[in-house]
């Protein structure tokens, strides 16, 4: 079991009153790469967020890098280190100063006691490498109030790749950017996957690209409806099982 | 207007001295503060705190226990129950501080009314009385400096994430509520031992004039911080030597200079907002 990165284990997750998440168990192996897909409100959020400890579990163990997530979130450090996350809507003030530059240095950093001038020049060195990986060098001295969109999007990418990591969690990362942005991502993801072995966890309703690009899939809503290779499991009876009937006929007919 | 010599003069006055260190230091941690705090949309917090805090002055007549040592502890407990009361109704922050400190202000006056006559006079409680700091005074706004400096500057990047999106700094383990509970304490710990000198009424200005003018100022954060920081004292050093010269009220005189800094950053900028 040591290549598992990411092992989860009948996990249910309550909103107020309400289970968004219920008995959810996989596992994710390295240098793989796993896409989560199901209709709006499926809880697939939910599911990553309690992984990461942002929000609570019901019930459940997880373990990353054979590290359990205690009840309270806590991970050790070294291990907090190795997980990058993408949050679904980066909506943030735009009215707070901080260049691209210093959003992507937060990202090299592991967060405990320490100096703020410490470690400038391997630092400095790691984020350019970054930007420059998504392509988004020229963006560094410029304040995130100009960023569009998508050039948000790049710089948060570039957040999560400017240290070396075991575990990437993207939710709905690519949504945003545009054509070659998207090819450029994926191929980025392949890369880190095969080259360093990364897993990754990706949060996606673009099945064409899910098919095209991802090893496995976990097809949920509530609770996993089924999972395996993108082929099976993105199969059109698995597909009326995960998002009803109406939502394949539409898709045959279109 | 008295002459340059006299000014000087004035300032070599031991409580005039103390009186100036007393208005940089409050003005320094003010402004450290307040980059965050007017990020974290708290800035209605050091308001709130400063009116609640005449309940705890009041209490402390009651009891006959010295006002300003009722003070501290007070802001404490206040930062805590606010605190509290945040993470439990997830009402919207300005809507909860205005009920607290409404109340808490009721309460006091009512409490006032069974203290009978006041010898610190109310007006002192309300403006504060910067010319009666004491060394005692100095040593703990110093140690309270060092202890902002050491906690922000060793957490700055835990603090600039839990900023920007505390879910994403949950996901790097940083745990919001402790950093939360730390910061508001230490803010607490700032408008209590900075309200003798400036009152209850101008408190919040030290947190928040600053901050807003180094914000139309800067594009990095941590630029951002430190000339927060910085523009706090600047406001207090113009501040007082506008009273010493023109024999006005020191408290006012000081949030005067830091309206003048704030609306200087507000015509002076733009181009040099691009060019930075
Ligand atoms: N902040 C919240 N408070 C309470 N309940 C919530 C909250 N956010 C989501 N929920 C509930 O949890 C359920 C799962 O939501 P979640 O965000 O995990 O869905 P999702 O699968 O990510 O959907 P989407 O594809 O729209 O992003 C929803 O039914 C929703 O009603
Ligand atoms: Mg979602």
């Amino acid at each position: 079991m040591s290549t598992d990165v990411l092992v989860v284990d009948g996990l249910t997750v309550y909103r107020d009153t309400y289970p968004a998440v219920q008995d959810v168990s996989f596992a994710l192996a390295e240098g793989t790469d796993t896409a989560i897909v199901g209709p709006n409100g499926a809880g697939k959020s939910t599911l990553v967020q309690a992984v990461l400890g942002i929000l609570p579990r019901r019930t459940g163990d997880v373990l990353v890098l054979g590290q359990p997530l205690s009840r309270k979130g806590v991970l050790p450090a070294r291990v907090r280190q190795q997980i990058a996350y993408l949050p679904q809507n980066f909506l943030f003030d735009r009215r707070i100063p901080i260049t691209v530059n210093e959003l992507v240095a937060l990202g090299w950093d592991s967060l405990g006691p320490q100096l703020p001038w410490a470690n400038r020049q391997p630092r400095r060195l790691a984020v350019s490498r970054a930007l420059a990986e998504v392509d988004a060098l020229h963006l560094g001295p410029q304040p995130i109030s100009r960023l569009s969109g998508g050039e948000m999007k790049r710089a948060l990418l570039a957040y999560c790749l400017v240290h070396p990591r075991r575990l990437l969690i993207l939710d709905e990362a690519p949504a945003g950017l545009d054509v070659r942005g998207e090819s450029e991502f994926y191929q980025l993801l392949y890369q880190l996957k095969q080259a360093q072995g990364w897993a990754i966890l990706q949060i996606s309703h673009d099945l064409d690209m899910v098919r095209k690009h991802c090893d496995r899939v976990l097809c949920i809503n509530r609770s996993i409806r089924c999972q395996g290779s993108p082929d099976y499991a993105l199969s059109p009876d698995n597909l009326v099982s995960v998002y009803g009937s109406e939502f394949v006929r539409y898709r045959h007919h279109h | 207007m008295p002459s340059l010599t006299s000014t000087l003069e004035l300032f070599q006055l031991p409580f005039m001295q103390r009186a100036l260190i007393g208005g940089i230091l409050t003005g320094l941690m003010g402004g450290l503060l307040g980059s965050f705090t007017i990020l974290r949309q708290l800035s209605f917090f050091s308001d709130a705190l400063g009116h609640s805090a005449l309940l705890g002055i009041s209490l402390g007549l009651l009891l006959g226990i010295n006002p300003s040592s009722v003070l501290l502890p007070f802001a404490v407990v206040f930062a805590l129950g606010v605190a509290y009361l945040l993470e439990r109704t997830r009402l919207w922050t300005d809507a909860l501080l205005n009920i607290v400190y409404s109340s808490s202000l009721a309460i006091g006056v009512i409490l006032l009314t069974f203290v009978g006559q006041y010898k610190g006079g109310i007006n002192s409680i309300l403006f504060g009385d910067i010319l009666a700091v004491r060394s005692g005074n100095l040593w703990v706004s110093a140690l309270l400096l060092g202890a902002c400096v050491l906690f922000v500057g060793l957490t700055l990047r835990s603090q600039i994430l839990l900023t920007l999106h505390e879910p994403l700094a949950i996901a790097r383990g940083i745990s919001a509520l402790t950093h939360r509970t730390i910061f508001i304490v230490l803010l607490a710990l700032v408008v209590g031992t900075s309200i003798q000198a400036i009152g209850v009424l101008l408190i919040s200005a030290f947190v928040v004039i600053p901050a807003c003018a180094a914000r139309l100022l800067s594009r990095s954060f941590t630029g951002y911080v430190i000339l927060s920081a910085l523009l706090g004292a600047l406001g207090a050093v113009l501040g007082m030597v506008i009273s010493a010269v023109f024999n006005l009220p020191s408290g006012p005189a000081i949030v005067t200079m830091q309206l003048a800094i704030f609306l200087v950053a507000i015509v002076l900028p733009r181009t040099k907002l691009s060019a930075v």
